[in-house]
């Protein structure tokens, strides 16, 4: 979800510029030259000089080119994390959890004084004051205070991360941690100075499509139709042709593979009295991974709708180029991570408008559009919102005819996730199937999305069309022979 | 055991992707599947050294399509036997 912000504006343009270089072949001598066309002069626009404005942009160039910022200390420990702080970007927020607002009245209850175990308040003529050394935060003053003049307040970054992957260093600037760290991005659109990014792997995919010999196609998720406007999703194949990609798949139809075969696995799973999580989104899996270890054998050993049609996608063409573009960040550590001998890069919408800009492919010069082929069923686009998966998986099991009675659970964003990964483990989660989406509105509440969440879906639904019978589709099509579980 | 290839821009341009195919290949018939892990990576901030950036076991190299079945040899399958 994101407004058009400058922050989202200031990094549409450096992915613009960055895109035209490269397109243009002048992005390895001419980088350094981004920073100073789009901030020319010496009137700084947003911070405390143009210096350090044109550092940050220099700093966010290299992460459009699959960079690391300059300053980034833990390359050594997992050279596939996506997300990173900018750190000459970051304000380092001054700011102390628990904090006495103007709204104090210096009053004689002193009901915050009475409150602190810590005795950390003490009451001064000019209102209540906090000694950050005592105060513990357990929030008891701010409960108390009949004015509520006492608040808790957290770093946006902090608030932001579901797993609480961010602490700061001994000059306040954001750090984030790895190895707990999942991807998500929510801290990319959680901090108010943008000084969190992802790296992008853009420009290896236009040098990709500048190579005539090579034969690139482009994996789109479902969640981009209501992302261009009104735009159909026949217009919006079009236009990503005429950014130079050979061909257009739907990763939807990845996602009618997966139902199908999620469909099989749960009812065998259900006999043997096992439960099972989806696997399609990367960051849900990952916080399993990392955070709920041995909680990995409930999730369906089934890939990603994305790793899917890629698959079917290269039975047919051994040899092109796979891109997948979606609304998501973490996919691009689950190509780094995992798929990486099968799947070639992973764009954001971000990233592929970018393209489109340098492209100028919105400029068709009045010509005509005909309706083109939809290959997913509306149960595999389903996919981008939250419930679409499990609304798919039971489609397939009612087109099949079974009768078995499976209990969903939808976990529509991260706490909702965390929260049953933790009765999952102790053993007290009472559905059979839980489908994990880590961005609140599932993949439409991405965090590289181009329009906001309740837009991009009242476009969504209204337009949900496509073939309804998912058995058939996959059937038909063949897509059913395809190897489409994971092996590590 | 990890075995990282950078994709960064300066590692693509000298063909990362050639070398992971290749490395996709010499897991596969030295059957080291279950032992080796091939990811991608991006830039370990080693762009100036000769050849692609390849992490394995704390240690980068660069890896050319010349070096490269000799790097996986002595560095990859000898070092696991």
């Amino acid at each position: 979800m994101q407004e058009l912000t400058d922050i989202v504006q200031i990094k549409h343009e450096v992915l613009k510029l960055t895109a035209e270089h490269a397109f243009a072949g002048t992005l390895f001598d001419q980088s350094e030259q981004i920073p100073y066309e789009m901030i020319p002069g010496i009137k700084p626009r947003f911070r405390c000089c143009v210096y350090r404005e044109r550092e940050i942009v220099r700093q966010r160039v290299r992460m459009a080119m699959g960079k690391l910022p300059i300053d980034v200390m833990y390359t050594d420990k997992d050279s596939t994390q996506v997300v990173h702080v900018i750190p000459c970007a970051c304000e380092g927020c001054p700011i102390s959890k628990i904090t006495v607002t103007p709204n104090c009245q210096s009053c004689l209850a002193k009901k915050c004084v009475k409150a602190c175990p810590f005795g950390a308040i003490t009451s001064t003529p000019s209102g209540a004051v906090i000694d950050q050394s005592k105060c513990r935060k357990c929030g008891k003053c701010v409960a108390a205070c009949p004015y509520n003049a006492i608040v808790e307040i957290e770093r946006p970054c902090r608030r932001s991360c579901p797993v609480k992957a961010i602490s700061m260093d001994e000059n306040d600037i954001a750090t984030i941690d790895p190895d707990k760290c999942v991807n998500c991005g929510a801290c990319v659109t959680g901090c108010p100075f943008g000084a969190i990014s992802d790296v992008s792997m853009m420009v290896n995919v236009i040098e990709a499509l500048r190579d005539e010999g090579k034969e690139v196609v482009a994996m789109i998720a479902p969640a981009i139709e209501g992302q261009f406007g009104t735009d159909t999703l026949p217009q919006i194949k079009q236009a990503i042709r005429r950014v130079g990609f050979d061909d257009v798949y739907e990763v939807a139809l990845g996602a009618d593979m997966v139902a199908y075969s999620e469909a099989g696995e749960l009812l065998e799973r259900k006999e043997a009295g096992e439960k099972m999580t989806s696997s399609c989104c990367p960051a849900f899996v990952n916080m399993v991974r990392k955070h709920f270890p041995d909680l990995m054998k409930y999730v369906s050993t089934t890939v990603s709708p994305m790793v899917a049609v890629e698959r079917y996608i290269r039975s047919q063409k051994p040899n092109v180029v796979t891109v997948f573009i979606g609304p998501c960040i973490a996919k691009k550590n689950e190509v780094m991570a995992g798929y990486v001998d099968e799947i070639d890069y992973a764009l954001t919408f971000e990233e592929l408008y970018a393209m489109m800009c340098a492209r100028n492919v919105f400029d068709t010069d009045g010509e005509v559009q005909e309706d083109g082929d939809e290959d997913a069923t509306r149960y595999g686009k389903g996919f981008a919102l939250s419930g679409g998966v499990t609304g798919a998986v039971k489609r397939v099991l009612e087109e099949r005819g079974e009768t078995a009675d499976i209990q969903a659970l939808k976990c529509n964003g991260a706490d909702e996730c965390r929260k049953a990964m933790m009765l999952l483990k102790a053993g007290r989660l009472p559905e059979d199937f839980v489908e994990g989406m880590f961005c609140v509105g599932g993949c439409m509440g991405g965090p590289a999305t181009l329009n906001e969440l309740q837009r991009s879906k009242k476009v969504f639904e209204g337009r949900l069309g496509g073939a309804d019978s998912v058995v058939r589709n996959v059937e038909d099509k063949k897509l059913d022979q395809a190897d489409i579980h994971r092996h590590n | 055991m990890d075995l990282m290839v950078c994709v960064g821009s300066s590692c693509h341009l000298q063909n990362s992707r050639e070398i992971i195919n290749r490395f996709k290949e010499l897991i596969a018939s030295h059957e080291l599947e279950d032992r080796v892990t091939l990811k991608g990576s991006f830039c370990m901030g080693h762009c100036a050294d000769e050849g692609v950036c390849v992490k394995y076991d704390e240690q980068v190299y660069g890896v050319t399509v010349n070096n490269i079945d000799e790097f996986f040899e002595t560095q990859v399958a000898g070092r696991l036997e």
